[in-house]
């Protein structure tokens, strides 16, 4: 009795080094299947203020949309899919669901549609799915997905009607989605959404300089670390959340409040660059925000590495690719990127209890 | 994996305060909550009153944190008995425990524990949580209670007011966990002050201590709250003690066929 | 001038790119990281950190002894204004910890409670939380 009190919950942390350079390099497939994500932060050290051509790429952002009430048939519709889903990366992802308590969705813009919802609807839905992998002996949360560019799935055919007359007839789920739409060129969310309430969103963006702050050495060539010579990857993990939580790490052991330190070997940097952009970001961006970073470089700069933070969202069904996503104490997915100055980087990925291995 | 509840919010006359409480509640995350009315007997003749309004408690409900839904609102009844007769108002069909949504009871003594467990139609058992436990838990009424789909119910503000009442709160708990290893369990706060109230993980956690393990822990702030409330639903509904238990065991089975339909579509 | 801080600008390129490399860490973090907020009803107590810090270890103390109050334990950052704190344990000792603070029920002579906001082995967690994304 009581072991559970030493016990710590589940969690992983997947480290990679390789360089843009070559050519099986899998930075762009992994940034671009971590679909959902709340938050992206780039930190820059010794700069003082973001360069042009990172600026302009974070102002050409665009906007994501929140719909009200959206009722899930709206995405099994013929003109939905040959407008949107058929025409490049549509993004939907409930917006204020929990999802360990109540029935989450998300439209992955591999046209895939994922329900993670309660048995108590998936009954009610009758549609084909899948126990959560996280719920245990006797199954309180079911994993439904729907291909909807699937050939099977022709508007009029018999699996077209059975989707809608479940999600209009059976049990008509309606949730507050957030949308994104990467093809600017195509008709515009809020004009096909028209008959909901659909807010356009900005995306919120911060910007904060620390100063005289330890920097941690790192060798691109040594994910490991070497003692005296250069800092692991996990141990740079730790130290760029200290840095994004304005922690300081310039203690003594024997400081009573905190003995937080940076790692070894560490150099001082005069001034460190974090800047933050907060909402729904489509991995596409992140792509552009990445590709950016690597051009940094073009020019010589006082720090031979830089940054790029990514948080995924805690309650998306999702999490790389379709592996499934749960919340157990919390729903760490999220993963950052370090670029180093000769195009090699460096991968880290985080995910919590509820959580597969990220690919 | 259900929404989280706390079936014990004290009921009190002051509004406000209850207004409070269940804002609270709602601000930490619970989607559900319960008003506890606690009946204890002075005489054997005492009428069980009607249970609070709730609609009239709030012109609009508080939104629950992190969600866009509105709170729910429950109302739960809880008898102390300490003596046999103060049982026969949840016996009999009587009109007035039907008004509340949850009926628990507070036995005082073993033989009434039995009763509790193995005979009286109720929802929920409190456990004592503030003083040694006055008897043994003993396994076939425990798991006559659990055949029958009754929760134990554990409250945890006293442990939070007195390291005293604490230390009971542990080992009672404790000692119960090791006769019904677990199950059966749901944890809920007793509030009578806002700020007594703490979040729905917090006690998932608080659950390790008194023995439960994490999955387990989180289902007694969840899902065994609404296998609670459903039982009380049935209990409104169904006449008898019975019936109560088979509808229970239907709902798990009903799950297979509709998944072999879904299949063949 | 920090004597370090020239080395950096004086090293030269590595030649060649670096060759592929992926370790998978299972439970790496020897830490837990929890950010909390201490509320009272009203007006309260102003409490500095180490006043805070204080407080957290008598809580250890009071539920789980000696051996609880002496887990590793700091105090990564306090404000005095809002009372948001991020405390880091060891891995060992997060159950206990956040009993302790579940459980904690006075300071001095106020009532009070400590809300966690979030938890995470990973501190960088605590740096983007979606349940926080308001758009309303």
């Amino acid at each position: 009795m009581l072991r559970g009190l030493e016990a710590c919950p589940r969690h992983l942390l997947v480290c990679e080094k390789s360089s843009f350079l070559h050519e099986k390099s899998r930075h762009s497939a992994l940034v671009q299947s971590h679909y959902y994500n709340c938050s992206v932060s780039l930190l820059l050290p010794e700069c003082a203020s973001l360069p042009e051509h990172i600026k302009r790429t974070v102002d050409n952002f665009g906007r994501y949309y929140l719909v009200r009430n959206l009722p899930l048939h709206e995405f099994v519709k013929e003109d939905f899919i040959n407008t949107f889903v058929k025409k490049g990366a549509f993004y939907a992802l409930t917006y204020r669901t929990r999802i360990d308590q109540d029935n989450s969705a998300a439209l992955l813009p591999t046209g895939k549609l994922i329900l993670s919802v309660d048995k108590d609807t998936y009954e009610e839905l009758g549609l084909q799915g899948k126990p959560s992998l996280y719920s245990g002996k006797n199954p309180l949360r079911y994993i439904i997905k729907i291909d909807l560019t699937e050939e099977g799935l022709a508007p009029g055919g018999k699996k077209f009607q059975r989707l809608n007359w479940a999600f209009t007839e059976k049990k008509p789920l309606k949730c507050d989605f957030l949308l994104a739409w990467d093809n600017t060129g195509a008709p515009s969310i809020l004009s096909y959404f028209c008959k909901y309430t659909v807010k356009e969103c900005n995306f919120k963006i911060t910007s904060r300089i620390s100063r005289d702050l330890p920097c941690p050495v790192l060798k691109s060539g040594d994910l490991h670390g070497k003692p005296e010579e250069s800092c692991s990857s996990e141990e740079l993990f730790d130290w760029l959340g200290a840095v994004s939580n304005s922690i300081d790490c310039d203690n003594d052991s024997s400081n009573f409040i905190s003995a937080f330190c940076c790692p070894h070997p560490n150099t001082m940097v005069e001034r460190a660059h974090l800047c933050t952009i907060n909402g729904f970001v489509t991995p596409e961006n992140i792509q552009r925000l990445l590709d950016q970073l690597r051009e940094y470089f073009a020019e010589p700069k006082l720090t031979q590495w830089v940054s790029l933070i990514v948080h995924g969202f805690a309650d998306s069904p999702v999490s790389w690719k379709e592996c499934e996503h749960g919340f157990f104490k919390g729903g760490e997915n999220l993963y950052s990127v370090v670029v180093f100055n000769n195009q090699d980087y460096w991968l880290q990925m985080a995910v919590g209890t509820h959580d597969g291995c990220p690919p | 994996m259900a929404v989280f509840v706390d079936l014990n919010i004290t009921n009190c006359k002051d509004v406000k305060k209850l207004q409070n409480m269940i804002e609270m509640a709602a601000h930490l995350g619970y989607s559900t909550v319960a008003i506890n009315h606690v009946f204890e007997f002075e005489s054997k003749k005492m009428e069980i009153g009607k249970p609070i309004s709730t609609k009239e408690l709030f012109s609009t409900l508080p939104t629950v944190q992190g969600k866009s839904i509105p709170i729910k609102i429950l109302t739960r009844l809880t008898i102390i008995a300490s003596d046999p007769s103060h049982c026969n108002v949840l016996r009999s069909t009587s009109p007035s425990t039907r008004l509340y949504d949850i009926v628990a009871v507070f036995p005082k003594t073993e033989k009434l524990f039995h009763a509790a467990c193995t005979s009286i139609d109720v929802d929920l058992i409190c456990i004592n949580v503030t003083e040694k436990a006055p008897f043994f838990f003993r396994r076939p009424p425990i798991n006559a209670a659990i055949q029958r789909g009754i929760f134990f119910e554990l409250v945890y503000t006293p442990a939070i007011k007195d390291s005293t009442l604490r230390r009971y709160t542990i080992s009672n708990a404790l000692s119960l966990m090791q006769v019904c290893k677990g199950k059966n369990i749901i944890i809920s706060s007793g509030a009578e002050r806002a700020l007594e109230m703490r979040g729905p993980y917090d006690i998932a956690t608080l659950g390790l201590l008194f023995g439960l393990t994490e999955g387990v822990a989180k289902a007694a702030v969840s899902t065994n709250c609404r296998s609670a409330v459903l039982h009380g639903e049935t209990r409104k509904t169904a006449f008898g003690v019975v019936y109560t238990v088979k509808k229970t065991c239907l709902e798990e089975e009903e799950a297979e066929p509709v998944c072999k339909k879904a299949k063949k579509s | 001038m920090d004597p370090m801080h020239g080395r950096m600008r004086e090293q030269p390129k590595l030649a060649g790119p670096t060759s592929y490399e992926r370790i998978v860490l299972k439970n790496p973090s020897e830490h837990h990281y929890m950010k909390v907020q201490l509320e009272f009803n009203g007006e309260g107590a102003q409490l500095s950190a180490t006043q805070f810090k204080l407080l957290v270890v008598s809580a250890l103390k009071n539920l789980h002894g000696e051996v609880g109050s002496s887990l590793p334990l700091d105090l990564l950052s306090f404000d005095e204004k809002t009372l948001c704190a991020v405390l880091r344990v060891c891995s060992r000792g997060l159950v206990k910890l956040w009993s302790s603070l579940t459980l904690l029920g006075h300071y001095k002579n106020h009532e009070c409670s400590i809300r966690v906001i979030q938890t995470s082995p990973f501190l960088l967690a605590l740096a983007g939380n979606s349940r926080e994304l308001d758009l309303e």
